[in-house]
């Protein structure tokens, strides 16, 4: 969609700070609640509690599952609540009630009462801290049916997102890169919906298409720019991974022919795996070269020193591309 | 504060109820009309009638899975024809025939059932939440067995209900078991009622065969959230007098429990038997009058059963059922 009040510079956080307020003043049956987040824990909850009370923004007993619980029965009661995990992976301690019972309470009951309810936290790697905080939570919910799932690049991206997500009727897992939460960038002012389902070329390009989302965004675009002249990459953002915009991906690779996934989750049972699976199934003659995949080994994360080992990265990315842009197809 | 003869009379009619209706459910599911389990009650299914009679359409109520909630949601008012034809995988059921025993009646605020124990104490907290944030003096009727308070779930959803005061009853069926492992050996202490003083809320223990002993209790708890007074957790202690599940061996750790003993047992405190006795004793009816509520029940389930027969099985595309995942 178009948006044109593009006049100011403001950070992730705070961008993510102002779809909440907006949509808490717009519907006062938002609420948002969670650990510490009246302190805040993170500038993406600044001043809440000073606007909308301690009724509204509820700092909760440390339990994610009763966090959880809370924010689905409201949901049920027609109420539209916000939870912070703070860390995404903290969102494990709830996970039956999130992957099985309350993603998918919509169509098992006939799909007749949406369970309306965002759920948001930070993923971590970069920062040396150890699988427990580093450990990109998106992928395990796009395992399960029922929980729409985004993962923004941008401030601008994370602000029309965060709106959609709490006007969304089903519940939407919104995790974002910490690495970019203080990323500078123009916002519109006014309130505005970037649909899940969209994706956005960051960067066009003819010669290959790179999928990458959050933190991943930026390496490709990193990596990108050191090709510079040599290989013209597409960087395409999907946005939200739940739902998943595969028209606009088998568009852009009618003009590039080659496909390399960037996933900051692990190779096994990952996204990655399931797009490069699923371009197969209904792109195969887009294909000139085979999918190159750029994921998480699978082992844990590792804190400290080593951590950086594991990651993929702009080298690691432009390493893919170069794979793919080198297989020529032979014979005819 | 006591129960009126309307209520006395009310409960002892829905006891009878829903006493027949787990014996019919039980021979349902024998001759193949049901889908999936059934756990029947029979025995312990006088609490969730002592409670539920005593509940408002918009009071929030999520039932014990024993006997399917039968007693909790025909107590509470909920038309037994969708849940019975749910629990047979037909179109005309509550959830047009894709959860059978996981029903939903939300207009009665009854929202799912599952098979994840422990999973209603959070939820509870959620409704509660909604009750008092509305202010019209919703309550909210938290219904289990004893295996849901060996969950951490239900720790956290006692925090979070006494911090906000929320209008929560707490319902502990305790049957002494979770499926074939005894609670003695699961649980530090007799009475899971004792829980509530360390969360600052009352808990009672109540004998679960006397649905009129629960149905005191749970007024006063109800009156208590009503008024603003906070949760309440409540434990009836109930008979264990069948297996389980339908069709599974019912034993204690890895020894069959002795079925002449437990049908002794269930002579002795059968929880219809008992009300009986008291309402006639106190001139609520009359013998006759008993059997005519019960010949009632017969005829209310036979109709339940016609409707439930006569709808067609839930049958969607892929498709069909794939546009339907999202709201």
């Amino acid at each position: 969609m178009a948006v044109t009040d593009k006049n100011r510079e403001i950070i992730f956080s705070e961008a993510m700070n102002e779809a909440i307020r907006q949509e808490m003043r717009r519907d006062d049956k938002v609420f948002m609640l969670g650990e510490s987040i009246q302190a805040p824990t993170y500038p993406h909850t600044s001043g809440l509690v000073q606007e909308f009370g301690a009724e509204r923004v509820i700092d909760t007993p440390l339990a994610e599952a009763g966090i959880h619980g809370m924010a689905y029965g409201a949901a049920l009661e027609g109420y539209r609540p916000i939870i912070d995990f703070m860390s995404s992976v903290f969102s494990y301690y709830a996970f039956a009630e999130i992957a099985i019972i309350a993603g998918q309470q919509y169509f098992m009951h006939g799909s007749k009462t949406p369970v309306p309810m965002v759920m948001m936290g930070a993923s971590g790697t970069g920062h040396s801290l150890g699988n427990d905080h580093a450990m990109a939570a998106y992928g395990t919910y796009l395992h399960h049916p029922g929980t729409k799932v985004v993962y923004p690049s941008t401030p601008q991206d994370a602000k029309g997102l965060m709106t959609a997500a709490i006007r969304d009727n089903n519940p939407v897992m919104f995790q974002w890169h910490s690495g970019m939460m203080m990323d500078r960038g123009e916002v519109s002012e006014g309130e505005f919906v970037i649909p899940l389902g969209v994706a956005e070329i960051k960067k066009a390009g003819s010669d290959v298409t790179v999928v990458a989302s959050g933190m991943m965004v930026r390496h490709s675009l990193k990596a990108a720019a050191a090709l510079a002249g040599e290989i013209s990459v597409e960087v395409l953002d999907p946005r939200s991974l739940e739902p998943f915009d595969m028209e606009a991906l088998l568009t852009s690779l009618e003009k590039t022919n080659r496909l390399v996934i960037v996933d900051e989750v692990y190779e096994s049972g990952g996204f990655a795996a399931t797009l490069s699976a699923r371009v197969m199934e209904q792109g195969f003659d887009l294909l000139d070269a085979p999918v190159v995949r750029v994921t998480l080994p699978n082992m844990p994360i590792p804190a400290g020193a080593l951590e950086a080992k594991v990651l993929p990265n702009p080298a690691s990315i432009e390493a893919a591309i170069r794979k793919t842009c080198a297989c020529r197809l032979t014979g005819g | 504060m006591s129960l009126t003869k309307t209520q006395l009379k009310k409960i002892y009619t829905n006891l009878a109820r829903a006493d027949h209706f787990d014996r019919r459910m039980e021979a349902r599911m024998l001759q193949g009309e049901m889908v999936g389990f059934y756990h029947a009650a029979k025995g312990s299914i006088a609490p969730g009638v002592g409670l539920c009679s005593l509940l408002n359409k918009d009071d929030n109520l999520s039932p014990h899975h024993r006997a399917h909630g039968i007693a909790h949601m025909l107590s509470k008012g909920i038309d037994i024809k969708p849940y019975i034809a749910e629990h047979s995988g037909k179109i005309t059921g509550c959830c047009a025939g894709r959860s059978t025993y996981h029903f939903s009646f939300p207009d009665d605020k009854v929202y799912l059932m599952s098979a994840f124990i422990g999973y209603s104490p959070t939820l509870a907290v959620g409704w509660g939440w909604a009750a008092k944030r509305r202010n019209q003096k919703q309550v909210v009727a938290c219904c289990t067995g004893d295996g849901t308070y060996s969950q951490g779930r239900l720790h956290e959803s006692l925090i979070f209900a006494n911090n906000g005061k929320l209008p929560i009853i707490y319902l502990c069926e305790n049957n002494g078991f979770s499926m074939s492992t005894s609670t003695a050996h699961t649980h530090p202490v007799e009475d899971f009622a004792d829980l509530a003083k360390g969360y600052g809320m009352p808990g009672y223990v109540v004998d679960g065969q006397d649905v009129f002993a629960v149905a005191e209790v749970a007024q006063k708890a109800i009156k208590r959230a009503r008024n603003g007074g906070g949760p309440t957790l409540i434990e009836a202690k109930v008979l264990r007098s069948c297996s389980h599940s339908v069709g599974v061996p019912d034993k204690d750790g890895w020894e069959e429990r002795d079925p002449k003993e437990l049908e002794k047992e269930f002579n002795a405190r059968n929880p219809l038997r008992i009300a009986r006795e008291r309402v006639i004793a106190d001139g609520l009816f009359t013998l006759a009058e008993t059997e005519s509520i019960d010949e009632d029940a017969r005829k209310e389930f036979d109709a339940i059963e016609v409707f439930s027969d006569s709808g067609e099985l839930a049958d969607l595309t892929v498709d069909e059922m794939l546009a339907e995942v999202y709201a």
